[in-house]
């Protein structure tokens, strides 16, 4: 008996060791504007983003870049990062997930990407055109970094515009910690019940467009 | 016999229920620490759905303090004033930061609680590694991007490796005190099953000469006399470092043999700098201002420091405590504390071989 519990008392401390790394949190801040683009019959074929990342990140980004004039960087001075930039983002899925009323969509590898360095800020920009192009009555994109590495926002002011969609869509936003959106209820309960697989998610912003 | 076995059942229990406590103790202690100042019930909390909880509430301090570092750096350009709160918000964050994952405080503490460590190395050996911990990064960022202008991919392959090298160590180091103290546990085992308690003989006869720690070579004589060990009986503590027994002297804590029992904890844990702080450098060198990023991290490093020492001192005062309840059993005693030192030196190991193998994802490295 006692060796049952024993067992127990050991299993809870592998769990809280499992469990305690998820505590973590964010080094990089991005600014987000997605756009949806839409074909002409109305079918969703990709996401377009523009991250603009923290000072701090971008000052470690361009750090030992050459560049002609001190301080500054051209979009073409650039170009070897952002191919890291969008080569890296492919073992965490974009940090972008989609699902078709309901069903997980995939998105091919990243198209017309560049990074631009304005007032001491990069900004990625980059297209993710969906595998299979959908026109769902629903779409949900969810934009966030499951191991909250990265605090993605979506900017303030046109956080998503959608590009030739129908007329009749509507696009709401659920911001993170803003009290609107369930998913985002966090609390220490969500801890102690052992959810945390997907921490990241309570930090997630979530795109929906319904069309009818 | 009926009553040893029960005393068995017991000490495995104590066993567990300390390296639980070993475990969580980081998280709870973190909780505590960001227990919400207004004292809110914790219904009313639960309500809430922002990020009110304790979690959202700490996670809400560090990015706070964080983010407040790049702007203090910008203004230390001009207002040498600023350096001071850059000092304040780098050393608070450290205080929070060390929550987050990869600092090497579970280590720590279960290394502390396998070798029998006092409270006071426990602290001794937090400040160590963290302020190994910082140097590693200002010589990261000091010779990569300031002195060879390397970039930040360049940089992140470093840190990368130097990852996986730190991973690697603390497995080692896990397989070598799981070796070490396995041995002692089994013949702890070997003596407690056919020798009924010698309670009556009150004698600390584990000459603890802990030989791999004092004089690098690799076994640990704990010879199993285990004459029902009785930390009552003496004035001294007899089994923390044979023959100096009056607790760690400041001396003995820097002598040869004191730094050196710590030294290959303070490595593992302390060669993998955080990312945190390669950000904070790089961003201060850019600005024109390493020296302040120095700083920056140096404070960083103390605050860490206290946070993962708080830790130690929890885990070896669990341990303690462990080891009084486990004195008044007959016999039990020393199987109770092999058995609790035996299991410290797995947890170092689980944790080595799981940031190896990413089954506890560490915070990860920026590299994109």
């Amino acid at each position: 008996m006692g060796m049952r519990i024993l067992l127990g008392l050991l299993l809870a401390a592998g769990l809280s060791l499992a469990a305690g790394p998820a505590r973590a949190h964010p080094h990089v801040w991005i600014t987000a504007t997605s756009e949806l683009l839409y074909a002409a019959d109305g079918t969703i074929t990709g996401v377009r983003h523009a991250w603009t990342f923290d000072d701090m990140f971008s000052a470690y980004a361009v750090q030992g870049l050459e560049s002609k004039t001190k301080g500054a960087y051209t979009r073409e001075e650039l170009t070897p990062l952002a191919q890291t930039n969008v080569e890296s983002l492919k073992e965490y899925a974009y940090f972008t997930f989609a699902k078709a009323d309901g069903k997980k969509e995939r998105f091919q590898e990243p198209v017309d990407y560049f990074l631009d360095y304005k007032d001491t800020v990069l900004t990625l920009h980059f297209t993710l055109p969906l595998k299979n192009p959908v026109k769902p009555r629903q779409l949900v994109l969810e934009v966030f970094d499951r191991s909250f590495f990265i605090d993605f926002q979506m900017a303030k002011d046109n956080p998503v515009k959608l590009v030739g969609a129908p007329a009749g869509c509507q696009m709401k936003l659920e911001r993170p910690n803003d009290g609107t959106a369930s998913a985002q209820k966090l609390n220490e309960q969500t801890f102690l019940n052992g959810e945390n697989s997907n921490f990241g998610m309570m930090f997630a912003n979530k795109i929906m467009v319904d069309c009818p | 016999m009926k009553s040893q076995l029960s005393g068995f059942a017991l000490g495995l229990l104590t066993c567990a229920a300390v390296l639980l406590v070993v475990s969580v103790a980081d998280a709870a202690l973190h909780d505590l620490l960001a227990q919400n100042p207004f004292g809110a019930p914790r219904a009313q909390q639960a309500a809430e759905p922002e990020a009110s909880g304790l979690i959202g509430w700490l996670l809400a301090k560090q990015s706070e303090f964080y983010r407040q570092m790049s702007a203090t750096i910008r203004a230390a350009k001009s207002d040498g004033s600023a350096v001071w709160t850059l000092l304040f918000i780098s050393f608070a964050y450290g205080i929070f930061h060390a929550a987050g994952p990869g600092h090497g405080k579970a280590v720590i503490a279960s290394y502390l609680v396998a070798n029998r460590e006092t409270a006071r190395r426990g602290i001794a050996l937090s400040f160590a590694s963290a302020l190994m911990q910082s140097l590693v990064a200002i010589l990261i960022v000091g010779i990569s991007a300031w002195i060879l202008n390397a970039t930040a991919k360049t940089m992140c392959k470093a840190e990368g490796a130097i990852e996986i090298a730190s991973y690697a160590l603390i497995a080692l180091f896990g397989l070598r005190l799981v070796w070490v103290k396995g041995g002692a546990f089994i013949r702890a085992l070997q003596v407690a099953q056919p020798v009924p308690a010698m309670a009556g003989v009150p004698h600390d006869h584990d000459h603890g000469h802990d030989a791999d720690d004092h004089h690098g070579h690799d076994h640990d004589h704990h010879h199993g006399h285990s004459h029902a060990r009785h930390e009552h009986g003496h004035g001294h503590v007899h089994d923390e470092h044979c023959g100096h027994s009056h607790g760690p002297a400041p001396s003995e804590l820097a002598g040869p043999g004191g730094w050196r029992r710590g030294f290959a904890a303070i490595l593992a844990v302390g060669i993998r700098p955080c990312s945190g702080a390669i950000l904070v450098l790089v961003f201060a060198l850019a600005q024109g201002l390493f020296w302040a990023g120095i700083a920056a991290t140096l404070l960083m490093g103390l605050g860490t420091a206290i946070t993962v020492a708080s830790i130690a001192v929890v885990a070896v005062s669990a341990k303690d405590i462990a080891q009084r309840l486990s004195a008044r059993r007959d016999g039990g005693g020393a199987l109770v504390m092999r058995g609790i030192e035996f299991g410290a030196a797995g947890l170092v190991l689980l944790f080595g071989v799981g940031l190896l193998f990413g089954y506890i994802a560490a915070e990860r490295t920026t590299c994109f």
